[in-house]
């Protein structure tokens, strides 16, 4: 029902919005876009309601600082589609207010127009932004915006973190003064692993190659999935026991109840694919996708956990474009951690999981040229857009099952 | 899992080098003190992966464990490369390029390191993120860099975890087996890797010899609960026979069950021409010379898949081993003086023993009376010999840490499994006689001197006699130009002082004191004796009769089995029997240490009232071989040690290539000519025939 980001709409409106503010993460399989576009008159129609909040914020302010209102958007590329993503851009006619403080006439525009980038690929890439759109990729550190972003949503956004087990999601609050110190597990196409103990104040303390892109990666070359979604799709109607080696397989269907472990546990992932009887073709593109899926959401969900007592954290965080809000990989995930930590612990999931670094690179604006960016609270929306859209050129990842709304927000420009 | 740990403690314990780490192609033994075991971690690869912590005997705990394991690495390396089996897909993995498949870090970054977080260009960021390009299908990627790509991403995974379960625990140690690892070298580099990587250098992943052979042994072990349980290291010798032909540590074909079938296997692989890969494996042709381990690296380049391959021995229990008493400090003793991990000194001791051999198979087939036989079995101890030499070589860590000693021990063995029991038995019954001719003649000159020159006399007389060694090549030379007494006077009248380790000073200081003041005589001193002929005869009988005299109870510690010439201690009594009947000094000693049963007798007859004599006895020490490690020598000679206060060591082998640092509770008299040019520049900078008169007072307390 809702879209992650509708960049048709986005481009057939883009005559009454203005994309202000951009940033960029560039990651080893897509690229994430976060970018603020105000309000004009005609973009008002959303409620006075809304007005009437903003104004109150406005009031708030003690200085004479323009205010700018909008709406934060979020968007996705796949990496080795590049060009698409410059096209949008090229396309959405970049009004930057960045770096120059053109807005206000105070000052001429600059020629030299910064993007914020994280990801490798703001390093990899920063030679095509130039050529391509005559902009400048400003880098920042890709565990410096990741952890900046998710800050922001912890505390500004209500109903940011969720857990997810046996298929209920159940939302948490929390309290922004008892935030810290936090595990992150960034799920990208590998996995990183960040202590959080404050706003700037991280450590990566671990990760694994075991991630996302080993998932599709792998997927590809077992099942002849098209793209990920696909792979995922496929999972939910699989059924892992005739590719892994279970417990019970092992001890003749009798748990091993002396050392915890019942028969349904996995002792091997694709254990069973050992049989010298059958060859790749004859098995379920399905039932692979699954143990595939089990196999990395239980590797990432122990191996944070692991992280997690090491450092004696109590709350884990999962993001990261791996997770896509998909039922069954939050599931495992938190099955993992649950295992693991005989229930002492628990997997916590965020809705904007997939944007936390592009998040974080805008954020990093403030630092330079934004005063502040404050999030009305209760005030997301999603796009209204969202429903008529039916495909999404630019991104051809599907993102049904994502929740990832626009936020709405009010920039405090220099 | 009972077993699995049970068998894992009983190796820890009970076999030296048992365990050993594994980074980059590179082995090291790591000497693990029994007592300072436990805790431990455990992790075991089969199909899954088992965590287990081992507190003590039979306390234990499964803590985690992963379903990323050896099955998955199997089931998922099949399904996309169609190896038929498990070592093909490994073996495919050696010759792989994980870069095309996995997404690097640098892949990411533009080929930047993303030094800000410690990742270097080429860490792995995604393990088959690359495969998730639309260009390249399955059939695009070459199987070898898939293994690779599913080995390193499996083998860090666990190391990973396994790193992560010894921090939660505070475990210092990460024992890895598991029919995953099995001597894989490359296997066995990832998880290291991965350990290190994560650890940052803290925690080393270990691996264990036999480890294999956990779970049977724990088996084994579990209904034999009693009796076995106490073993200690001492009581173990681990060997090496040729049991069954076998390359890489799997065997092909049935064991060999007798001498014959042995005999008739080597000489079957010398008809087709063919290497010999028996007792043990050497490198199919154009993989790896001489120089072994060439490309030890772990980034990509070739390791043969059997290059770890180790060497099982067979264990034997001997329980009748024990540490030797005298020894200062048992725990940091290590017999041998020369590192023979040096590759440069291994090839030397390689060339020596290779030249060496074709002399000791004629002395050999000589012993058997030259049968057509005897000669088959020589030809066979050659080839197999040469195998075993060629073998270590390659892998110089295939039998474990290795010391001279236990290549001169190797060898030892080697011509007893052949059934060559004494080789040098008729030139050593020679030698003997004709000493014993000329030693009343010596006793004679010595007791017209005074106590001052003959101690000196006696002292270079020992050094002297020592050239009589048949184990070096300079004195098989020797033995061509001249007869033994001639040798033994030249030798002995070139003895000049000083030598060029010469503690004689002091050890005269010792026995006859200075000043006028009469030292106390040592209440019981351990001869450790060398070779047969004029070595024992004219050289440490003679001082062991000067100990005597003084007061001093004397041991005579040979060795249990003949190795070269050495005597042995089922000859010596007849020897001194022999002496004695020149010498009432030796007579009265001997019929006190029992040596002289029927002497004894007579004795008691005619009634002479003069058994107040010290005893002189003969101990079997326990070993065959010229070499000798004190912690594992024979209950009697530990027994008779108790009460020594001096140990006198002889020869090259047991005082030079072993035991030449090593520090006693009690005096130590150290006694050598030093037959071989290398080892007198190593270790005495010295030049050949240089002599070792090393005197160790007791440490203080």
């Amino acid at each position: 029902m809702d879209r992650l980001a509708d960049v048709s709409n986005l481009r057939s409106s883009q005559s009454q919005t203005q994309i202000s503010h951009l940033a960029l993460d560039i990651g080893g399989s897509l690229i994430k876009l976060v970018y603020f576009c105000r309000y004009d008159d005609s973009c008002r129609d959303d409620g006075d309601e809304l007005r009437s909040q903003n104004d109150s914020l406005c009031s708030k302010s003690d200085n004479s600082q323009p205010v700018l209102e909008g709406r934060l958007h979020f968007a996705k590329f796949e990496t080795s589609k590049i060009n698409d993503c410059l096209d949008f851009l090229h396309s959405m006619k970049l009004c930057l207010d960045v770096n120059s403080g053109s807005h206000d006439g105070t000052a001429p525009p600059s020629n030299k127009i910064f993007i914020k980038a994280t990801g490798g690929g703001a390093y990899k890439f920063a030679d095509l932004f130039k050529e391509k759109l005559g902009v400048s990729l400003d880098k920042e550190d890709e565990m410096e915006c990741l952890v900046t972003g998710a800050n922001f949503l912890l505390k500004a956004v209500h109903q940011e973190a969720f857990t997810y087990l046996d298929g209920q999601k159940e939302f948490v609050q929390i309290d922004p003064n008892d935030l810290y110190p936090y595990l992150l597990v960034n799920i990208g196409s590998g996995v990183s692993m960040i202590k959080v103990d404050g706003d700037g104040k991280f450590e990566r303390v671990s990760g694994t190659s075991l991630g996302g892109g080993t998932f599709w990666g792998l997927g590809r070359l077992l099942t002849k999935c098209k793209n990920f979604d696909e792979l995922l799709e496929l999972s939910h109607r699989g059924n892992n026991r005739i590719v892994d080696m279970l417990v019970g397989d092992i001890y003749g269907g009798t748990d091993y109840a002396k050392i915890g472990l019942s028969s349904t546990t996995i002792a091997s992932s694709f254990g069973k694919a050992i049989s010298d009887s059958k060859e790749l073709e004859d098995y379920e593109p399905e039932d692979v996708s699954r143990s595939l899926l089990r196999m990395i959401s239980n590797n990432i969900g122990q191996i944070s956990y692991l992280n997690a007592l090491r450092f004696g954290l109590k709350r884990i965080f999962f993001a990261g474009f791996f997770i896509r809000g998909h039922a069954y990989t939050m599931d495992t995930i938190s099955v993992a951690v649950n295992f693991w930590s005989k229930g002492e612990a628990k997997a916590m999931f965020l809705r904007h999981e997939g944007f936390l670094g592009a998040l974080g690179a805008f954020m990093s604006y403030e630092k330079q040229c934004l005063d502040g960016l404050t999030v009305h609270k209760m005030q997301q929306k999603f796009p209204i857009s969202a429903s008529s859209a039916g495909d999404n050129i630019y991104c051809s990842l599907n993102s049904n099952s994502d929740e990832n709304g626009s936020i709405e927000c009010t920039v405090y420009g220099t | 899992m009972d077993c699995l740990v049970a068998g894992a403690n009983f190796l820890l314990k009970a076999i030296r080098h048992e365990a050993f780490t594994h980074m980059e192609g590179h082995k090291e033994f790591v000497q693990i003190d029994h007592n300072d075991l436990f805790p431990y971690l455990l992790v075991n690869v089969g199909s899954g992966v088992s965590i287990i912590k081992v507190d003590g005997d039979g306390k234990f705990q499964r803590v985690s464990g992963t379903n990323v394991g050896g099955g998955t690495y199997w089931g998922l390396g099949r399904l996309l490369t169609k190896c038929s089996s498990f070592d093909e897909l490994l073996e495919l993995s050696q010759r792989g390029d994980n870069s095309t498949i996995d997404m690097l870090v640098g892949d990411i970054y533009g080929g930047m390191d993303y030094s800000k977080i410690g990742l270097s260009a080429s860490t792995i960021a995604s393990s088959f993120g690359k495969a998730i390009s639309d260009k390249k299908e399955l059939e695009d990627y070459r199987p070898e860099d898939i293994s690779l790509s599913l080995l390193r991403m499996i083998s860090y995974n666990i190391g990973q975890i396994s790193y992560l379960n010894a921090l939660r625990f505070g475990l210092k140690r990460i024992f890895f087996g598991g029919f995953f690892i099995r001597g894989h070298a490359y296997t066995m580099d990832t998880i290291s890797f991965a350990v290190q990587f994560w650890s940052k250098g803290e925690a080393q992943a270990m691996f264990l010899r036999h480890e294999g052979f956990l779970g049977a042994l724990g088996a084994f072990m579990s209904y034999q609960k009693h009796g076995l349980d106490d073993l200690m290291v001492h009581h173990l010798v681990e060997r090496f026979p040729m049991g069954a032909p076998y390359t890489g540590g799997r065997i092909h074909g049935p064991p060999l069950g007798d001498l014959n079938e042995k005999i008739s296997w080597m000489e079957k692989f010398v008809q087709r021409g063919t290497e010999i890969t028996a007792p043990v494996p050497m490198a199919p042709p154009g993989t790896t010379g001489l120089g072994g381990f060439e490309v030890p690296s772990s980034r990509g380049a070739t390791l043969r898949p059997d290059a770890s391959a180790l060497n099982i021995g067979v264990l034997h229990l001997v329980p009748t081993l024990e540490v030797f008493p005298l020894l200062a400090n048992p725990k940091m003793y290590e017999p041998n003086t020369i590192d023979l991990s040096d590759h440069k000194e291994l090839e030397y001791w390689f060339t020596v023993l290779s030249e060496h051999l074709p002399d000791l198979v004629d002395k050999a087939v000589a012993s058997e009376g030259g049968t057509d036989d005897a000669k088959r079995r020589g030809d066979a101890f050659a080839r197999a010999f040469s195998a075993h030499l060629a073998r270590l070589m390659e892998e110089p860590a295939a039998y474990g840490k290795l010391g001279l000693a236990n290549l001169l021990e190797l060898r030892e063995e080697c011509l007893r499994e052949f059934q060559f029991h004494d080789a040098y038995r008729s030139i050593k019954q020679r030698e003997n006689e004709a000493s014993l001719a000329v030693l009343p003649d010596l006793l004679l000159e010595l007791d017209h001197m005074d106590e001052e020159a003959r101690l000196l006399t006696l002292i270079e007389g020992v050094l002297a006699a020592n050239i009589f060694d048949w184990g070096s090549r300079a004195c098989v030379d020797l033995y061509h130009k001249g007869t033994i007494i001639e040798i033994y006077r030249m030798s002995r009248n070139k003895m000049q002082r000083p030598w060029r380790v010469d503690d004689f000073d002091l050890f005269k200081e010792r026995m006859l004191g200075s000043d006028g003041k009469k030292p106390k005589p040592h209440k019981r001193a351990l001869l450790f004796v060398d070779n047969s002929g004029a070595d024992v005869v004219l050289g440490m009988l003679p001082l062991a009769r000067e100990l005597l005299r003084r007061g001093t109870e004397v041991v005579l510690v040979a060795n249990s089995l003949p190795a070269l010439n050495d005597v042995t201690a089922m000859e010596l009594p007849d020897i001194v029997a022999e002496a004695a009947k020149h010498c009432d000094i030796l007579r009265r000693a001997a019929e006190a240490g029992g040596l002289l049963v029927d002497a004894m007798t007579n004795t008691v007859d005619g009634s002479e009232g003069n058994s107040s004599s010290v005893p002189l006895m003969v101990v079997e020490n326990g070993c065959g071989s010229p070499c000798i490690d004190l912690r594992q020598v024979s209950s009697e000679l530990a027994a008779a040690a108790k009460c020594a206060d001096l140990v006198i060591l002889e020869g090259m082998g047991r005082s030079l290539h072993t035991n030449f640092n090593a520090l006693f509770k009690s005096e130590a008299l150290k006694l050598a000519m030093v037959k071989n040019q290398r080892l007198a520049e190593k270790l005495i900078q010295g030049k050949i025939y240089d002599c070792v008169c090393r005197y160790e007072p007791a440490p203080a307390s």
